[in-house]
């Protein structure tokens, strides 16, 4: 049998992709800034549930909150970089 | 004409291609089924007995094609767009997916890319 796309992506001796975030655990009651970072090729680990990250698209930082099923994915897929074309906007 | 699984065949038709016309069925799963009731593989809709007709349909009806196929493909999709991704938008506008060129050649994507994919 063919192993899943999941599998044939990375290798498996590479493990996800994880790039040194800086992530504060909040105590309750305190807020906590988003994280803001450049990384987009940074894989979504479990850990990364429910935080905030302000991701980098190449110009602006776009708001991304990571939900359970972000897991897997990596930041840069929740920050698009194109602009469609339009006629007449400025 | 042999009805299997809901369908009405030619009865010239090959029972290999007639299998695959079912959607989720291609070359490899055809080919494993025909093995499993022994029929030959250039084997004629209309040389099928009775009984391997019927045995056909029931071992499609346990088998997820068709519609329950479809679903699984369509919330995948509908997945990627809930989540936001670059990917869902591509699909929601109908532009390829993976990175391929958008200046000509876009046909497949323009037909078959959509939230609710029916191909």
């Amino acid at each position: 049998m063919q192993p899943t796309r999941c599998l044939l992506k990375r290798s498996v001796w590479k493990g996800p992709h994880i790039v040194p975030l800086p992530i504060v655990r909040p105590e309750p009651g305190q807020k906590v800034a988003p994280i803001r970072t450049q990384a987009r090729s940074a894989t979504i680990l479990p850990n990364f549930v429910g935080l905030k990250f302000q991701v980098h698209n190449g110009k602006v930082y776009h708001d991304v909150t990571i939900t359970e099923e972000m897991v897997g994915h990596k930041l840069g897929e929740f920050s698009p970089t194109r602009k469609t074309f339009v006629w007449g906007r400025k | 004409m042999v009805f299997i699984f809901g369908v009405n065949f030619n009865e010239h038709k090959l029972v290999k291609k007639a299998l695959e016309s079912f959607y989720a069925l291609g070359p490899q799963k055809s080919v494993r089924i025909l093995a499993k009731y022994c029929i030959h593989p250039r084997a004629k809709v209309g040389t099928l007995a009775p009984k391997t007709v019927t045995a056909l349909t029931a071992e499609l009806s346990t088998m997820t094609i068709e519609g329950d196929a479809r679903r699984i493909v369509q919330e995948n999709i509908q997945r990627l767009r809930d989540m936001g991704t670059y990917r869902g938008r591509r699909h929601a506008m109908g532009l390829p997916v993976r990175g391929q060129r958008t200046r000509n050649q876009t046909e497949s994507a323009k037909r078959l890319n959509r939230v609710d994919r029916r191909g």
